[in-house]
């Protein structure tokens, strides 16, 4: 079996066997499905030495409906290799954070998380663009029970937000793909889903702004771009952890991916026309918010304002059409899945301890909580930009691209970064530092089992930080692609 | 002349022949063993229709004079026939929870299941007009009496009788619409039917077309196309459920079988005229039944229109008549056919009145049988046509025919009500996800049916296998000629 196919299969099989596994014993289960959602790793990890070794890209194609022209085309290029890679590493940590005392029907939270961790692998990788589509509409349903199902006690409301956002967002992402489907048949030949095809005559087509516009509708729906974020105050915020980890780690890639693979790469000439008005409301997004955030009074708020502004940021580097800035809007999507899961992880242990996430109600915990308060600040650290942690290289890039595009834009934007000390700062202090509370019996720090889990990220935001070469090598490639289009698309 | 009929004519024969004798040892158990036939009839008919399925895929062809000139044995009837016997035992399996609640007399029932998939294997095997009409008649008069099958309901009274009215009004046109066109060309044969038409001049062409405009109109009623559809929702809301579901998928495809037979294969693009007038009638088909079905509580009336609206889609292949058209005609028949039936098969479980399921009794069906629930999404996934189910494509397949077949009207419009539709079926999702007390009314209790539970498991695994690999059942319609 090709490697690629295997890596696309294992989730399924595994969130097949976790539904029928018979064990009732919550840990065991726990275990072993975080075990098989690891699988995957070691696969793609073999599939990429396989790449180093062999040089060619991998990819498996198979007829799917040959009628319409549609083939199941999974391959793995330099862009969905980090993205994979993420997905990869953020399921395994959203299955850790769960708690098992609040996970009801275990078997099938953990087979819903295997089920949505293939979609995403599928979703990342594939290039045609039914597929694309087909991914992209499937997430909706685990990811809809892991917020109703799980959660607060307004999950349903939640839920059903998220999904009527989802559903609308990509209502006419579908009928633009039905018509890049159907432009590309008036030449004659069969219309096709193939994107490598797609991707010299797309921009030429008629109504290809129309096309690009509802692209962009969907991925800004799922980003979330500003203003399109009404659903995700509330679904953050209702789901448990786990299923906030994966929805800000790793669903919000998969609107800037599909910002990456689809528009920019679709239509190069019509983003950078579209290019001012994007800018500038990943600008606002950024700043808006930033100063939500800052006015919070419950940490997961916090966190999810946090997230919020972001991937704005993110969203910024890709908008300028600047190669340098591109790429460190792909870093800073690697980064902040890596950082915002970090930080939920370690709020989540956090509110274990002291059983509810408001601020203000205690203070000083530092002193009962010396770890966890040193893990928090150091995430919170990576996630306010501190050189020599993940998101200053991705920050930096962007800053510079941003610079030569507009130095007044980047003074305005600066101001996210003192905000973001801000805001996090403002959490750190007011529960950890401050005047400490009176003790309560039964608080205990974390152990090594929870820096055990934390340790892949530590290493992962060091990493990043200090020798972020390696990546950025692997961004590169992915950037020149992109950079090669607009050239073929303006001679 | 060979006149005598041998082994291998009897062999291609044998699907009727396994029918027939079915139904009539069906029958005689009734009559003169009762108490056994309340057992026995169930796994009888079930066994029938099994045997009928293999004898379908084994017979052999025929050449023999005697029976070419009246049926056919190609492909296309075999792809017809075992969709048809397909529906049949979906439709068996439903009935039996049917049965349990109501306890009316089996015997009856199963025989006269058997005569109208008996009628309906006439219409997908016709070589001619006069056993097409043979069949689409043996159809309707075991319809008119199943529709009336409750004898106590009162709903059902209205019911029998609308569609024994109408149904009759368009058998007449049918007729007389055969009739023209025999006056035009001198034979009812189908396979003769394009060389005369091509010979044909003056007045004898205007006669041909006033022949072919009758037969469209009277298939129009049988497939309930609007503005011919008035009598489906009240028959569907009239009769039993697993009588409903029978004809929202059997006549359903019965009727477009006919189509099919006489405008895809026999007369392919005849006149392009004709073709448009099909066009222009998808347009209000879809339009109506989207909208009405918007406002519908009762669930065997909102299949009623559901079952309208994907006409209309169903009319898209038609209208475009190209070669390709039958495969994709028969794919979205299949798709539908399995969504709709395992939607039924849900339904059957909650059903305890004669007035039927209601939307509101849908409410927490997902906290009670989580199975169910998402059983019944997946159908109304793929019936509304969204993205990750088999649906969409299948609607994706015949906009692709209509775009080549340059109806960008119609397709606008099409996508249109399939975003409209997509409503209507969500709305019953969230309704399953939410549980609001429903105040004093008493729930529905589930009950214990083995057959109606395998039935939802095949619908079930048949449109996931669908949805994850096609390509098998496509290649085997796109074998057809």
């Amino acid at each position: 079996m090709p490697n690629i196919l295997l890596l696309f299969l294992v989730p399924f099989i595994s969130a097949l066997i976790v539904l029928l596994y018979p064990s009732k014993n919550k840990k065991l289960l726990k275990v072993f499905s975080t075990s098989l959602s690891v699988i995957p790793l070691f696969v793609l990890l073999y599939i990429h030495a396989e790449w180093i070794a062999t040089g060619n890209e991998q990819f498996v194609k198979y007829e799917w409906f040959k009628l319409i022209n549609i083939e199941f085309y999974l391959a793995i290029d330099p862009l969905s290799l980090l993205f994979v890679y993420l997905a990869c590493i953020i399921v395994p940590m959203s299955l850790l954070s769960a708690r098992r005392e609040l996970i009801h029907n275990t078997n099938t939270f953990y087979a819903l998380v295997l089920l949505l961790q293939g979609l995403l692998i599928g979703f990342f990788t594939s290039r045609d663009l039914a597929f694309f589509t087909f991914f992209w509409e499937a997430m909706l349903i685990p990811l809809y029970f892991i917020i109703n199902e799980w959660g607060g006690p307004h999950r349903h409301r939640a839920a059903l937000t998220f999904l009527l956002y989802m559903i609308l967002g990509s209502a006419l992402m579908v009928i633009a793909v039905l018509a890049l489907y159907f432009a590309s048949a008036n030449n004659g030949s069969m219309g096709t889903f193939n994107l490598d095809e797609l991707q010299g005559v797309a921009g030429a087509m008629p109504y290809a702004a129309w096309m690009c516009a509802a692209f962009l509708l969907a991925f800004a729906v799922k980003t979330p771009l500003f203003p399109f974020h009404a659903w995700l105050p509330d679904a953050y915020f209702q789901a448990t952890t786990p299923g906030t980890i994966l929805l800000s780690g790793i669903l919000s890639k998969a609107g800037i991916y599909g910002v990456l693979r689809i528009t920019l790469a679709l239509f190069p000439a019509i983003m950078a026309e579209f290019s001012p008005w994007l800018l500038s409301l990943a600008i606002a997004g950024v700043l808006y918010g930033a100063f939500a955030a800052w006015k919070q009074n419950d940490f997961k708020k916090v966190l999810a304002y946090s997230s919020f502004s972001h991937v704005n940021f993110v969203l910024v580097g890709l908008f300028l059409m600047n190669e340098t800035a591109q790429a460190g809007g792909i870093l800073q999507a690697l980064n902040h899945g890596i950082t915002i899961t970090a930080l939920f992880l370690v709020a989540s242990w956090l509110e274990q301890r002291i059983g509810f996430t408001n601020l203000g109600r205690l203070s000083g915990l530092s002193l009962y909580f010396p770890m966890l308060c040193w893990l928090t600040l150091f995430f919170v650290l990576s996630n306010v930009a501190l050189p020599g942690l993940n998101n200053f290289v991705g920050e930096f890039l962007i800053f510079y691209g941003l610079f030569a595009y507009s130095p007044w834009l980047t003074a305005l934007l600066g101001i996210s970064i003192i905000l973001s000390v801000v805001y996090m700062l403002h959490w750190m202090h007011s529960i950890y530092f401050n005047d400490p509370s009176p003790p309560h019996g039964i608080w205990s720090d974390i152990k090594a089992k929870q820096l055990l889990i934390a340790l892949p990220l530590v290493i992962l935001i060091l990493w990043v930080g200090i020798y972020p070469t390696p990546i950025l090598d692997h961004i590169k490639p992915a950037v020149n692609k992109l950079v090669a289009y607009n050239q073929v698309e303006q001679p | 002349m060979n006149s005598s009929l041998n082994q291998v004519e009897l062999l291609a024969l044998s699907p009727f022949l396994v029918l027939l004798t079915g139904a009539l040892i069906v029958l005689l158990v009734e009559t003169f063993w009762e108490k056994a036939s309340r057992q026995i009839s169930f796994y009888l008919t079930l066994l029938t229709i099994a045997c009928a399925g293999v004898a379908v895929i084994l017979s052999p062809e025929s050449h023999h004079q005697l029976l070419t000139p009246w049926l056919r044995f190609d492909t296309i009837a075999r792809s017809f026939n075992t969709l048809f016997l397909g529906i049949g035992f979906g439709s068996v399996l439903l009935s039996d929870p049917f049965f349990k609640r109501f306890g009316a007399t089996k015997g009856e029932f199963y025989f006269l299941l058997l005569s109208s998939l008996f009628g309906l294997l006439l219409i997908g095997s016709s070589a001619d007009f006069l056993t097409l009409f043979l069949g689409l008649e043996t159809l309707s008069i075991s319809l008119y009496v199943l529709c009336g099958y409750m004898k106590t309901w009162n709903v059902s009274h209205e019911s029998s009788i609308k569609y024994f009215l109408i149904g009759s009004i368009a058998a007449a046109f049918l007729l007389y619409g055969f009739a023209l066109i025999y006056g035009a060309v001198g034979t009812t044969r189908l396979d003769a039917l394009m060389a005369g038409y091509k010979g044909l001049q003056g007045s004898k062409q205007v006669l041909f077309m006033a022949g072919t405009a009758l037969i469209t109109l009277g298939l129009c009623f049988k497939a309930a196309i609007v503005p011919f559809h008035m009598w489906a929702p009240d028959v569907y809301d009239g009769a039993p459920t697993p009588v409903t579901g029978f004809m929202a998928v059997g006549t359903k495809a019965g009727a477009f079988a006919a189509f099919a037979i006489i405008f895809l294969v026999s007369l392919p693009q005849f006149n392009l005229e004709w073709n448009r007038l099909i066009s222009y009638l998808a347009f209000p088909t879809l339009i109506y039944a989207n909208y009405v079905a918007i406002k519908q509580e009762q669930l065997r009336r909102f299949f009623a229109y559901s079952g309208i609206s994907h006409a209309g889609f169903l009319l898209i292949p038609i209208a475009v008549g190209t070669s390709q058209a039958l495969p994709a005609l028969l794919f979205y028949l299949i798709v539908y056919a399995f969504a709709t039936l395992g939607a039924f098969g849900v339904i059957s479980y909650l059903d305890t009145r004669p007035n039927g399921v209601l939307l509101k009794d849908l409410h927490g069906l997902f906290k009670k049988s989580p199975f169910l629930a998402t059983v019944l999404a997946i159908c109304l996934l793929t019936l509304a046509g969204i993205p990750p189910s088999i649906g969409f494509f299948a609607k994706l397949y015949l906009f692709k025919l209509a775009f080549q077949a340059g109806y960008y009207a119609l397709i606008v419009v099409a996508l249109l009500t399939t975003v409209l539709s997509a409503y209507y079926y969500l709305r019953i999702v969230v309704i399953m996800m939410t549980d609001k007390p429903t105040e004093t009314v008493e729930k529905p209790e589930l009950l214990h049916s083995p057959p109606a539970l395998a039935l939802v498991v095949i619908c079930c695994i048949s449109l996931l296998a669908l949805s994850i690999y096609p390509q098998p059942i496509l290649n085997l319609l796109s074998t057809m000629p």
